[in-house]
């Protein structure tokens, strides 16, 4: 075997998920060890459609059981221009299957030619989320304009959708839709739009424990998106001690150290390219 | 007991003004059994990223195998070494594939980007990940780690601060973590090199 | 199972379900989420009776997950064709799936023979793929329509893969509480008014005294002439 053939070998791109540890993992759980928590977005998401676009807005906590994992990560996610996706449930499924999904409506565009529809990101989404079962825990708010003007959908993890004017999800999702039912009305500006959407967040960010700190917002309409990563920041940093904690250096004893330089990289002569033999 | 809590560790990573580093302990136990002092976490992919793995050392060791596999895999096919952005990317990528058997790792990544400016990523059992500009925790008692770090961290330190910061973190946390500790190193990258330094600490 | 392109290839599968286990408990432990891998289920009352020269088809709106109201508004009566319609209960995303194989099975099979399809067609379908997948799916499912040859048609698809013609044909949790209604006021032969108002009379008694059922009532008319989409109640 070559070493381009073992190179191939080895690198073979195949794909899909591996069950390789999947009956030791159950095994050591069967022996009564605890399984870990993966990390899971404890989220209020939402989304409205307004007179001429789209607006999404997530709260930004992201949780490993009771532990705030990240205090501000990013829930929104892109899928093409003109469609943009809220993701709750765990936080790798999300993550993973929009960014799938994205890659897959970017190649429909470059074969089709024309911008990607909502319809074909939706169907994308609950045909995966369907053939795992729920297993795959991403519950998505999918937004966006197409041909067809605004348009929303919820996405639930066994992958079944619905089509609305405005949906909330996520563990804050009975807050934000309390804000949403009192206050929705049809054919809203833009600014009154984003307003309330604010609103139903920050009703998750401080009546739902697992959803907190910054506010995210995106606006979608036909002209194009506009992404606003936190939007509001009601939830800083107090008290902090001014100028910081200083430890002076060798305040910790240490037993040896060593460095190891950065080899110089090979430095680029001349512009000329790779010269090939003809 | 939880699987990742088998073997014990603690771990943080830090930014710092073109520089990053991580700190780790050194113990490797079988639940309360101490078995080894002096045992690897942190690894230097290349000049530019430092990569920690906290969890089970098994499944340790053999993502830190695999992940070096792709890593000279991707140096032969590209003639070039790998990003920051991209191992981190890989990392993810290679922890969700086991997505429904996965690897009892939580991955720490620190290391500098082209422009020398500082990133940092860690990621959950199966590959979500989270970006900080400022520092990411790992291990058995991640929350007393980040007690530490959320008060004693400044942003911009430099080299010499940072070692001591993280040092200082490390220690106080270990210092109520029974199953890590027993020594522990902690990793300065600059843009010149990395320096690994052992630190002298409780030995219980 | 159903014959899909495979994006995620499974590369070894030692008892996929007993592999799942593990991975259920890893995405539900949490202190402070909602449980969202429990299922989207329609908690529903539907509904199809003939009439004299067509079908009427009737859906309260209600999706729940557990005792929280998913979508108030939503639309359990699909169609499948020009003049067939389904009316979904149990799963959501299991009578989604099955809806959506089947309109397009319809739309192949309009395109191949040229002709409008028979309403038996699309019943057979949906129960066949109810029977094939039965350990999978969990929905009951009326389908009512009208064709030249038969007229209005109503048939029951029931889990498992049976399959019934009705001359109405109720399903859903709210069904049980009007069983005894719906069979003392049907009368066989009804103008398409009375079929309507027997429609509306029977759900609206259903989602009075079924929790998961309730919002308003959608309705849909099928007849030769085409179809007609109407919803009475409910605040929108």
């Amino acid at each position: 075997m070559s070493t381009a053939s073992i190179a191939q070998a080895l690198n073979e791109q195949r794909g899909g998920f591996d069950f390789e540890l999947a009956k030791r993992n159950a095994a050591l759980e069967g022996a009564g060890m605890k399984v870990p928590r993966a990390t899971k977005t404890g989220t209020t998401i939402v989304g409205m459609v307004y007179k001429d676009g789209v607006v999404l807005g997530a709260d930004t906590r992201s949780t490993q059981g009771p532990t705030v994992a990240d205090k501000n990560c990013q829930k929104i996610h892109y899928i093409a221009d003109n469609i943009w996706c809220c993701g709750a449930g765990t936080a790798a499924d999300t993550e993973f299957t929009t960014a799938l999904i994205s890659s897959k409506v970017e190649l429909h565009r470059m074969a089709t030619g024309k911008q990607p529809r909502l319809v074909t990101a939706l169907t994308m989404l609950k045909r995966l989320l369907f053939r795992y079962q729920g297993h795959v825990g991403a519950a998505l708010i999918l937004g966006g304009v197409d041909c067809n003007g605004p348009a929303l959908y919820q996405v639930y993890p066994h992958g079944s959708t619905d089509y609305l004017p405005y949906v909330t999800m996520g563990s804050g999702s009975v807050n934000a839709m309390a804000i949403f039912e009192s206050e929705y009305k049809d054919g809203l500006t833009q600014e009154e739009a984003m307003k309330l959407v604010h609103k139903a967040v920050l009703s998750g960010i401080f009546n739902d424990l697992g959803s907190g700190s910054n506010v995210d917002l995106c606006v979608i309409t036909r002209e194009g998106h506009t992404l606003h990563r936190g939007y509001d920041q009601p939830n800083p940093r107090r008290f902090r001690y001014p100028g910081g904690f200083t430890y002076t250096n060798g305040t910790t004893p240490t037993l040896s150290s060593s460095f190891t330089p950065s080899r110089t990289p090979a430095a680029v002569v001349g512009g000329a390219g790779m010269e090939v033999d003809a | 007991m939880s699987i990742s809590q088998y073997n014990g560790s603690a771990m943080i990573a830090m930014t710092g003004k073109g520089c990053v580093g991580i700190a780790a302990d050194r113990r490797l136990g079988i639940r309360n059994m101490t078995k080894a002092c002096d045992f690897k976490k942190v690894f230097q992919v290349n000049d530019k990223i430092l990569v920690g793995f906290s969890g089970l050392a098994t499944d340790l060791q053999t993502l830190e195998q695999r992940l070096r596999m792709r890593c000279n895999m991707y140096k032969l096919r590209e003639e070039r070494e790998i990003s920051i952005e991209a191992f981190g990317n890989l990392v993810a990528s290679m922890q969700y594939e086991k997505r429904f058997g996965y690897y009892f790792v939580e991955p720490v990544i620190a290391g500098l980007k082209a422009d020398n400016s500082p990133y940092l990523m860690s990621s959950d059992i199966i590959g979500a990940q989270c970006f900080k500009d400022d520092f990411v925790v790992a291990g058995d008692t991640a929350e007393t780690l980040f007690g530490m770090c959320e008060s004693v961290y400044r942003p911009d330190l430099g080299p010499e601060e940072l070692f001591e910061v993280l040092s200082q973190c490390l220690l106080s946390g270990v210092d109520r973590d029974c199953l890590a500790g027993w020594g522990a190193t902690v990793y300065i990258m600059t843009p010149e090199g990395v320096r690994e330094t052992h630190l002298k600490g409780r030995m219980d | 199972m159903f014959g899909m392109a495979n994006d995620f290839t499974h590369r070894e599968i030692m008892d996929p379900m007993s592999v799942m286990h593990t991975a259920r408990q890893l995405g539900s432990a949490s202190i402070c989420d909602v449980d969202l891998s429990q299922p989207v289920s329609l908690g529903t009352s539907i509904m199809a009776v003939e009439f004299d020269g067509g079908v009427v088809c009737g859906a309260d709106s209600r999706t729940s997950t557990g005792s929280y109201i998913a979508n108030r508004v939503s639309d359990k009566i699909t169609a499948l064709d020009e003049q067939i319609y389904t009316m979904r209960s149990g799963s959501a995303a299991d009578t989604q799936a099955v809806s959506d194989y089947v309109r397009y099975y319809l739309d192949m099979h309009r395109n191949q023979t040229q002709k409008p399809t028979a309403v038996k067609t699309a019943a057979k379908l949906v129960s066949m793929l109810l029977y094939e997948n039965k350990s999978m799916l969990m929905g009951e499912m009326i389908v009512a329509g009208w064709d030249a040859h038969n007229g209005g048609q109503v048939y029951k698809c029931a889990m498992g893969g049976s399959l019934i013609r009705r001359p109405y044909s109720t399903g859903g949790s709210g069904s049980i509480f009007i069983a005894a209604h719906c069979e003392h006021t049907f009368r066989p032969g009804m103008t398409r008014q009375q079929a309507i108002d027997f429609v509306d009379n029977a759900l609206r008694l259903a989602m009075a005294s079924d929790g998961s059922s309730g919002g308003s009532v959608r309705k849909v008319v099928i007849d030769a002439s085409g179809v007609e989409r109407t919803y009475t109640g409910g605040v929108f």
